[in-house]
């Protein structure tokens, strides 16, 4: 393991609002706790081009708010925002964290059947015995079922990419 | 054996708006016939784009998913013993569960619902879900193949299901995604977008050794395979196809192909103007000139997208075509679009000239896949 981070950690409040995600604290948590896992290792990044660190975001519920926001106003017979639909599925804050790191490997989102942690380490190893992946950030994340803030885990396993 | 020899296809299932059945969703394709029409499904007013390819008739996902499991093992010829240590790999929308679901019979949660799938298929081994949005499928059976061929599992069964419903639909209509004219034109100019599509199916992946001592019949191999990422945007595709061209290379690798022996490209190509010219980059990138010299379609223009699904059933079509020896045309064409400059088959199918195929997936941040199948 080359890093990990959770949030919250001591002192932490709500993860910080996320420019273009709306609504729901799944994306601004994704990238608060996969921001400061990568900076343990990497400081401010990106990682060089080539790093093929895959990006996992293991989730079993997904982004529940924004869910049942949709489906409210759906069923309410009402329009929903466009930045909804940008953030409708959770590649997309993913392809933020890959984006802002320079994470070129696979993007792989799971929905978990069994212990979370578990299943996302044996996709890690997977791509990386595969070759697709030299390393992977895991990010484990829910939300709470109560509408207060969730808690979520990265880590960082692999080969130890130098910046 | 050479290593590309080792995954084999050995049963396929499918069900779209072109019917129920493998042998339903060939013979639509090849038409090049579009299968929108307006949804009846669920209201559709105050919608900018009121056009979805839809089959009358269908359960709950979970019902489809259940009946596309069980035909499919039927195909493949497994007895119950066989499924019993047969993993399950599902792609699917993740979060809450997808609609139609009539208000009383409440559908398991999405991680529930592969074990309850198992369960029903009689299906013992692992189950894992795949939620990686329009790359979902396509995921599964390249992590199926891999642990195939690394000899941690002998047999998997994929399956995927989305059913058009009212969340997504709205969703890609507020972000403005759908074709604003009614018909999804890929590479063609003039394109403005996709149109959805139901999309259920189910194969059936088993190692060489175990499908020949059953004496299984090999529907295509999967010869090869590749996962990237772009690394560059949360929803926009990499304007040169950055990480699709690098997935498509490490799918080549893998097979141990030249870039002389593809055939065929069942392309991701959705209609949308920035991302259809990115994977035409991807393949200029890869394949240099002669990408314009082999022929390339996209069947979403006559099934639609099937989003987590859609990997899923492209792989159908395209182990199908290739078995068949014909290849699918692209409906929608109006004209050639100079970003994108391939041998887009479009009017008529045409007779497949090589037995190696490749089909292509991109999603939402910058997720790609390409699988390599090629035919017995």
């Amino acid at each position: 393991m080359l890093a990990e981070a959770r949030w919250p950690e001591d002192g932490d409040g709500r993860a910080p609002a996320l420019p273009g995600f709306v609504h729901s604290e799944f994306a601004p948590l994704v990238a608060a706790v996969a921001e400061r896992c990568l900076a343990r290792r990497y400081g401010s990044g990106p990682l060089p081009a080539g790093n093929r660190t895959a990006v996992l975001v293991v989730s079993a519920s997904g982004d529940t708010a924004g869910a049942a926001h949709v489906r409210a106003t759906v069923a309410a017979g009402g329009r929903v925002g466009p930045l909804f639909f940008f953030q409708s599925v959770p590649n997309s804050v993913a392809g933020h964290v890959a984006a802002r790191w320079g994470l070129d490997g696979p993007v792989v989102c799971l929905s978990p059947t069994g212990d979370p942690r578990a299943e996302a380490e044996a996709e890690a190893e997977l791509l990386r015995h595969d070759g697709d992946a030299a390393q992977a950030l895991l990010i484990l994340i829910e939300l709470a079922p109560d509408g207060t803030p969730g808690e979520a885990t990265a880590v960082l396993l692999g080969e130890g990419t130098r910046q | 054996m050479a290593d590309r020899d080792l995954v084999r296809i050995t049963g396929t299932h499918a069900v779209s708006a072109l019917g129920r059945g493998a042998d339903a969703l060939l013979a639509g394709v090849l038409t090049g016939a579009p299968a929108f029409n307006p949804v009846r499904r669920f209201d559709t007013t105050g919608r900018r784009v009121t056009v979805a390819a839809t089959l009358p008739e269908t359960g709950t996902l979970a019902d489809e998913l259940t009946d596309a499991i069980d035909h499919v093992v039927r195909v493949a010829g497994l007895g119950a013993a066989d499924r019993a240590g047969a993993a399950l790999f599902l792609a699917t929308h993740g979060g809450p569960p997808s609609l139609p679901v009539p208000d009383r019979a409440p559908e398991p949660t999405v991680p529930a619902l592969a074990d309850h799938l198992a369960s029903r298929c009689g299906l013992g081994g692992r189950t894992r879900v795949y939620t990686t949005a329009c790359v979902s499928a396509s995921t599964a059976v390249a992590d199926a193949a891999a642990l195939i061929r690394r000899g941690d599992l002998e047999r998997v069964v994929v399956a995927a299901g989305y059913l058009v419903e009212p969340d997504q639909f709205a969703l890609f209509d507020a972000g403005r995604a759908l074709a604003a004219d009614g018909a999804v034109r890929p590479f063609s100019a003039g394109r403005t977008g996709l149109l959805l599509g139901d999309g259920v199916a189910a194969v059936v992946l088993e190692s060489a050794d175990v499908a020949a001592r059953r004496g299984a019949e090999t529907v295509a191999t999967v010869a090869g395979w590749g996962r990237a990422g772009d690394a560059y945007h949360p929803c926009q595709p990499h304007p040169g196809g950055d990480g699709l061209a690098r997935a498509v290379e490490a799918a080549l690798r893998r097979a141990g192909l030249p870039l002389g022996a593809v055939g065929y490209v069942n392309a991701n190509a959705t209609g949308t103007a920035f991302s259809d010219a990115s994977e035409a980059a991807a393949l200029r990138r890869v394949f240099g000139e002669r990408a314009g010299r082999f022929p390339v379609s996209s069947t979403k223009s006559v099934h639609g997208h099937a989003l987590e699904a859609s990997g899923l059933l492209e792989l159908v079509v395209t182990v199908l075509a290739l078995r068949d020896g014909t290849l699918p045309p692209t409906a929608g064409w109006l004209a050639a679009d100079p970003d994108c400059p391939l041998d887009v088959i479009r009017d008529a199918p045409r007779p497949a000239a090589s037995g190696h195929a490749l089909t292509l997936n991109a999603a939402f941040g910058g997720a790609n896949t390409a699988l390599l199948v090629s035919a017995p």
